[in-house]
């Protein structure tokens, strides 16, 4: 299996990590590990707001130790790149930590997006969402949340309540198909 | 506005806290949820004038709200010097945008008990903050609270979201739920044994961040710490309160048991420091607040173990933001230029009435 940063070496570190019944394997070289602040185990269970302040932190000249070189070189590339609505740059939202519009998350995805994961371990919202979302974005949410039921019941084997549920998740998602 | 409609820690109906709350050793709980406008940029790159533009249209939909109508509004840029100091000792706003006051506002509504409120922060890091204030360890009141509030604008404001990423902020800190819960906790024996460093690690590995209660976290003072959570992304809300609730409950009992251990193992060691500490409270003229916060700890630890007589049973939390400066100027009504000797005086006389009983 590859190393999922830089995608080249062979990957012999496996982090499984397990949230509310979600799991997310992160499958790493050693190189790339050696590189990465946040599996230092003193900043991995010290503070995250650090990491994503190291993270964002590069030096002038070029890298500083420890985070993932595919990132770094995109930023370095496109230091200067600004967001097209609220006109931040990369180097700010280095520098300050924070991004200047929600636009920003798109724009600059390929960059934000490890971050985030880094340091809320998922790229995936579980959460409520505002009533004023479209109702086929409430009827997925729905959907996983009954397929994270459905495990639980699985697995405590109170079979025809998950067989209930089984049922809803297709009604659900035959209406998703049908929008 | 005198002090006392403003910061709304005096209750209108002049009811004190309550008094038997099981254990003084989870402070405060605050739940707050962020939320950001579509359209707008964050307040991290707007002008004032923008700024402006979209706290009057936050106000006007906050005020339009039939049941909002407790919250009174504030902005930042009218209040007077000593009341933003204020507010940002109590975090309302932050230390570095403190002085760029423009476009930055807030509701507050004072809760049925002193020293509970709750708040909406506009133009601070995001454009939304839903603040809710509860003494003790109170996570769902508090989070049902603001999430409250947020139901009432939500339909009003379009709230910036993704359906990966959840709510969007401008840190990605808080990505997600945007809820951060965090509590005040009073760790007097747990701080000073050596298996505090371990504490802190299990608490880290469970999610949680971990800092000295005060601004400038370096060093702890009081044995006070704010306790947050860290991850936003990938749980619902619900599964965040609980897994702080039963977090909460677990240093609870560390304490507890450190304190029994304590008492049982170096019982004189222990008097002997509520009685120097009493000492010192009782007789010294000049006390500065980190030293007045230290040594109230200590009485306090005191009070939980029946250790210590001729000292009423006061509210930690609430004596230690009485005897802030900023608090002392407003309650004594002096001018703001004291110089610090007068203020360690007046603050040590403050301290004994309020913690000395009349006999002693």
């Amino acid at each position: 299996m590859n190393c999922d940063f830089c995608h080249k070496n062979e990957a012999n570190i496996h982090l499984i990590k397990i949230q509310g019944g979600n799991v997310e394997r992160i499958n790493i070289c050693k190189e790339c590990a050696a590189e990465f602040s946040f599996l230092n185990e003193e900043d991995f269970y010290g503070d995250f707001a650090k990491i994503l302040y190291r993270f964002f932190q590069v030096g002038d000249n070029g890298f500083h130790i420890g985070r993932d070189k595919k990132i770094l070189r995109s930023i370095n590339y496109s230091r200067n790149r600004k967001c097209s609505f609220c006109g931040i740059d990369l180097k700010t939202i280095k520098k300050i930590g924070k991004v200047g519009c929600s636009n920003c998350y798109n724009e600059f995805k390929d960059v934000l997006y490890p971050v985030v994961k880094s340091i809320q371990g998922c790229i995936e919202s579980r959460g409520k969402i505002p009533v004023n979302t479209s109702s086929r974005i409430k009827l997925e949410k729905n959907i996983r949340d009954l397929r994270s039921r459905l495990k639980s019941e699985i697995i405590i084997e109170n079979f025809e309540e998950a067989a209930r549920i089984r049922d809803e998740i297709r009604k659900l998602e035959k209406s998703i198909y049908e929008q | 506005m005198n002090s006392e409609n403003f910061f709304l820690l005096k209750n209108k109906n002049g009811k004190t806290s309550p008094k038997n709350t099981g254990n003084r050793i989870i402070l405060n709980t605050t739940v707050r949820l962020l939320r950001n406008i579509t359209g707008y940029k964050f307040a991290s790159v707007s002008s004032g004038r923008e700024k402006s533009i979209l706290l009057k249209k936050i106000r006007q939909c906050v005020e339009s709200t039939k049941e909002l109508g407790a919250f009174r509004f504030f902005l930042v840029k009218n209040l007077q010097k000593i009341q933003r100091d204020l507010l940002l000792e109590d975090y309302m706003i932050s230390a570095r945008i403190a002085d760029k006051v423009q476009g930055k506002g807030l509701f507050i509504r004072s809760g049925k008990i002193k020293g509970e409120s709750s708040s909406i922060i506009i133009n601070q890091e995001d454009h939304l903050m839903m603040q809710s204030v509860r003494k003790w360890l109170n996570i769902s009141e508090a989070y049902h609270e603001a999430s409250e509030i947020e139901s009432h604008l939500e339909s009003k404001l379009n709230f910036t979201f993704d359906e990966n990423l959840g709510y969007l902020t401008a840190s990605p800190i808080n990505l997600g739920t945007a809820l951060k819960i965090s509590f005040i906790i009073h760790l007097p024996v747990m701080a000073a044994s050596p298996k505090i460093a371990e504490f802190v690690k299990k608490l880290n590995q469970v999610g949680c961040l971990v800092h000295g209660y005060f601004m400038d976290d370096s060093e702890v003072i009081g044995n006070l710490f704010k306790i947050s959570n860290m991850v936003t992304l990938g749980k619902g809300e619900e599964d965040i309160v609980e897994e702080i609730q039963a977090i909460c409950l677990n240093i609870i009992d560390d304490e507890q048991n450190a304190r029994r251990k304590l008492k049982k193992n170096d019982l004189l060691g222990i008097k002997d420091n509520i009685c120097r500490s009493f000492g010192l409270l009782k007789y010294a003229k000049i006390l500065s607040y980190e030293e007045s916060v230290e040594l109230l700890s200590i009485i306090r630890l005191g009070l939980d173990l029946d250790l210590i007589s001729g000292v009423k049973d006061f509210d930690y939390f609430e004596l230690i933001n009485k005897i802030r400066d900023p608090y002392i100027i407003l309650d004594q009504e002096i001018s703001e230029k004291v110089d610090s000797d007068r203020m360690d005086l007046m603050r040590a006389d403050l301290i004994r009435e309020k913690i000395l009983k009349e006999s002693s």
